[in-house]
């Protein structure tokens, strides 16, 4: 496999964000501290560097999942926010705080994934079922459905008094990722490699069912192998830094415009994109209110709304077609 | 009505450029020409539905804009191919906004008396109370004519009214047209597609190519082989049914 | 000969006995709804008052009225602002809370602290920092959302769908004003800038109803075109009406309702697509003077319910808005995805 060169510019812009995050924090350290070892080496190796990985693994992860929703889907709208993957997930968790407090993070990590995938699914089932298909309703009805679920994640945790648990789930941040709590994202990077294994597939089941038995590619198992990849890199993302919206919107369509919609050739730069992403929002948000730090959820739900609208101001301008393939292809 | 130097231009591309006609009074004139030609956005224009660039209307010896809108709507009937209402609304209460310029909300025995009469006229005394939803498209198309008559208007001005009805709809609109000017002795100017339409049912027509007037005239002036020709880019026959030109093309 | 007979039948059908009996019905209609909404009121005001001890009683009243009085002037503003934007864009489903009005009012009177500073007098003095919000708002707003029609070309969906995100941005960028502001009392801070239904804002009472006022008689001659307005634009333009400048009045109106409405009681997104569509069900007509006055009444009694329902079963912990949430983003996926020839 060729790698283009925009996908080596990324990785090293990529590399250099990396080296300097290690190095912005409250406590100051630099190179020497590390040789010298001690609280500087402690610090860094207890927060930053799981940090790091963290929001490399969220980033690559989110856009992942989004890019394979956006395919399966055939809808470009379609993402983890849009798609009621996140508030299912988030469900799923306030299910473990109220029901089986003890169960701890993998525990809850299956629950929020289950749900993840119960939540993504019906969405999915309903919007291929419903007959008028415009390219804006899908994502406005997957909204609107996260926002019910929200609102009944919200009424249970009332209810049940377990609010303020609840809520560090809601706002992403990843103030509180130390060693021992957060190798769970690890999960992203084999999820991202089953991806790449089956990207083909993903493109051929998202031109449609005639068309995917027609390639003899079993279009049901390929969409729940799809729609489980993304959900389970939500659930654990959610899990453990909490929510992080619109990358699996935005990454997808940008690296698109540049490199097309074949995943094969998308996914490395849609991960590397995700990844940079994030670590160039953290940043900011570590260093507004310095010594204080902003959730990240704050930064990306800034950046990423504005960058949600300009697209669709553009994709407005410009004729449909991208848009609306979908009602091209069923017909047909 | 006068039109002079009438000018619009769409992102610096002029789709209408110097088009000057008077529009005779008492009379059907139909605007014709190819799709693109303007004949819409200079309608648009006439109806005040569209902003001019520059150029004068002059309507009764003062220029449209200089007229008060409510006054003008006495005057000036209006009726475009788009007329999607989402409210739930009877034929009845439709046509009863046919009043609005001259009473506002507050129906007078007067108005009634128009209503009932415009209502009447279209022959939609069995659907008065039906939602205008629940109707075919050639009723629909009939309770906006009603509305139209009973907004009492000496000028009335139809965009392309035989859209999407069918050849016995569309000649029953035309027909209506027809009445409108010699029943009711309504000015009349649409814009029309239906080439045979316009010369069979008009008095005037107006051809249209590249935002200018190709050619104004009376029906028998303007269809002639020549003109239709050079305005359509094809070869065109002239026969002659019940004394009108038709036109064959192929 | 039967035609004549025809005419006949027609006036005697219109003119008396048919336009009548439908009028009357709603007239009725309101009537009855207006009973409840007082009922809903009293009930408010009285259930567990302890009217037996004249102390407690006075005590609870002195509590229970201000929240009243400004539960009905939102439900009035709301109710009245999300009618006559539906009437202005043609269509059932958007709301201004939909798009985000509401959202961006938070985040307008939190900027307009956030750069005042906590400790100005526009920060200390709830009907200066109103003021100033309201003129602020009245500008941006309008501008934004006209620019979002003008650049959608009024594709319903995609004004939705960018007023959903917009409403999304404008709450992450008040959140990270106020984290901004002072990162150790972000909750208290939210507090005090953003009203509930647990923490009306009973300050700016007098200047709001002063407010709703003004807008009521300087817009009357443009409410009352909103009958014609529905018709689309060529219609009104046709009958007179001068379109574009009746419609900006209306906007800035419905603009100005929404601050009012979240300025005392916060953000509640659905609460105006709900009641607007109920009065749409129940008033059978496209006469605005009913429509409004009904959907106004189904706001107070919603939200007086509701207060009463948070109040009592729940005894506070859940919030109004939370069933308001779960109940009307639910009715408006019905809406999106069934409503014949809606969207």
């Amino acid at each position: 496999m060729k790698k283009s060169l925009s996908t080596w510019i990324l990785a090293g812009l990529l590399a250099l964000a990396s080296a300097a995050s290690l190095f912005v924090g409250v406590t100051d350290i630099g190179i020497g501290d590390l040789a010298a070892g001690g609280m500087q080496l402690r610090i860094f190796l207890l927060s930053r560097i799981p940090r790091l990985l963290a929001i490399l693994c969220t980033g690559a992860g989110m856009s992942v999942a989004g890019l394979i929703m956006q395919q399966l889907c055939m809808n470009k709208f379609v993402s983890p926010s849009t798609g009621a993957t996140i508030q299912s997930a988030q469900f799923g968790i306030l299910l473990s705080l109220v029901f089986i407090p003890g169960v701890g993070l993998w525990g809850r990590v299956m629950l929020a994934f289950a749900a993840a995938m119960l939540g993504t699914w019906a969405f999915v089932a309903f919007i291929q079922r419903i007959q008028y298909k415009n390219a804006a309703l899908v994502p406005l009805v997957g909204i609107m459905f996260g926002n019910v679920l929200g609102g009944i994640t919200n009424f249970i945790a009332y209810q049940s008094e377990v609010t303020q648990q609840l809520s560090s789930y809601f706002v992403g941040s990843f103030a509180l990722v130390i060693r021992g709590n957060y190798e769970l994202v690890f999960l992203a990077a084999p999820l991202i490699a089953l991806a790449f294994i089956y990207a083909n597939h993903f493109n051929i089941v998202g031109m449609g069912r005639d068309f995917s038995s027609n390639l003899g590619v079993k279009y049901g198992r390929v969409l729940l192998l799809g729609l489980s990849v993304s959900a389970a890199i939500t659930a654990s993302v959610v899990t453990v830094v909490g929510q992080i919206s619109y990358i699996g919107l935005i990454i997808p369509n940008i690296v698109a415009m540049f490199r097309g919609d074949r995943i094969r050739g998308t996914l490395c730069d849609t991960a590397l994109s995700g990844a940079l992403f994030v670590l160039v929002a953290d940043m900011i948000a570590r260093t507004v209110i310095r010594p204080y730090e902003l959730p990240i959820e704050l930064i990306v739900g800034i950046i990423g709304s504005l960058l949600f609208i300009g697209m669709l101001f553009a994709k407005l301008g410009k004729p449909l077609i991208r848009l609306t393939r979908k009602e091209g292809t069923c017909h047909g | 009505m006068n039109i002079a130097k009438l000018t619009k231009a769409y992102d610096g591309k002029t789709v209408v450029d110097g088009v000057s006609f008077d529009i005779p009074r008492g009379k059907v004139t139909s605007l014709i020409g190819p799709n693109g030609a303007g004949k819409s956005t200079v309608m648009g224009m006439i109806s005040r539905l569209i902003a001019r660039d520059a150029g004068e209307i002059g309507f009764e010896g003062r220029d449209l804009s200089a007229w008060k809108s409510r006054e003008l709507a006495k005057k000036l009937a209006i009726l475009t191919q788009h007329n999607n209402i989402t409210m739930k609304l009877t034929v009845r209460e439709l046509v009863a906004f046919g009043r609005f310029p001259y009473s506002g909300n507050r129906l007078t025995a007067q108005d009634n008396a128009m209503i009932d009469k415009a209502i009447a006229y279209m022959e939609l005394g069995e659907f008065e109370h039906r939602f205008i939803d629940e109707l075919s498209g050639g009723q629909r198309q009939r309770a906006y004519i009603a509305m139209v008559i009973a907004q009492d208007t000496e000028y009335v001005l139809l965009d392309e009214p035989t859209n999407n009805l069918d050849i016995y709809h569309a000649s029953n609109m035309m027909r209506m047209v027809r009445r409108l000017c010699d029943e009711l002795g309504k000015t009349v100017i649409l814009v029309l597609h239906e080439l045979n339409y316009a010369a069979f049912y008009s008095d005037y027509i107006c051809a249209f190519k590249d935002g200018r007037i190709a050619k104004f005239g009376t029906v028998d002036e303007v269809m002639t082989r020549e003109t239709l020709s050079s305005l359509y880019g094809v070869d065109f026959e002239i026969i002659r049914v019940h004394e009108r030109p038709l036109s064959l093309f192929y | 000969m039967v035609d004549a007979k025809r005419n006949v039948s027609i006036w005697t059908k219109t003119s008396a006995a048919a336009m009548n009996p439908a009028r009357r019905g709603n007239a009725r209609k309101i009537a009855i709804l207006s009973l409840l909404t007082l009922l809903a009121g009293a009930a408010y005001l009285l259930v567990l008052s302890y009217p037996e001890k004249p102390k407690l009683f006075a005590y609870v009243l002195s509590l229970r009225i201000p929240t009243l009085i400004v539960m009905v002037i939102a439900a009035f503003a709301i109710g009245c602002a999300s009618l006559v934007f539906q009437s202005i864009i043609g269509n059932r489903i958007v709301t201004p809370c939909l798009l985000g009005m509401n959202a961006m009012y938070t985040l307008v009177h939190t900027a307009v602290v956030f750069i005042a500073g906590s400790g100005s007098v526009v920060a200390r003095n709830a009907n200066v920092s109103f003021i100033i919000d309201l003129i602020v708002m009245g500008t941006a707003a309008t501008f934004i959302y006209a620019y979002i029609f003008k650049k959608t070309g009024n594709n319903v969906l995609y004004v939705l769908l960018i007023g959903t995100v917009l409403s999304s941005f404008f709450g992450s960028v008040q959140s990270t004003m106020i984290r901004v502001m002072d990162p150790n009392e972000y909750d208290a801070l939210l507090v005090t800038l953003v009203a509930d239904f647990n923490n009306v804002n009973a300050e700016v009472i007098a200047l709001s109803i002063v407010l709703l006022g003004a807008l009521a008689f300087f817009l009357r001659h443009d409410l009352a075109l909103l009958d014609v307005i529905t018709l689309g634009r060529a219609q009104a333009i046709n009958l007179g009406v001068d379109y574009e400048r009746t419609v900006r009045r209306l906007m800035l109106g419905v603009v100005l309702c929404i601050a009012v409405a979240t300025a005392m009681v916060g953000p509640i997104s659905f609460l105006g697509l709900i009641i607007a569509n109920l009065a749409r069900q129940l008033m059978k007509t496209h006469r605005h003077s009913y429509l409004i006055t009904a959907s106004a009444l189904f706001g107070m009694a919603a939200i007086i319910a509701g207060q009463m329902i948070s109040q009592h079963v729940f005894s506070y912990a859940v919030p109004v808005s939370t069933f308001i949430t779960i109940g009307g983003g639910a009715y408006f996926l019905y809406l999106l995805l069934f409503t014949k020839g809606g969207v």
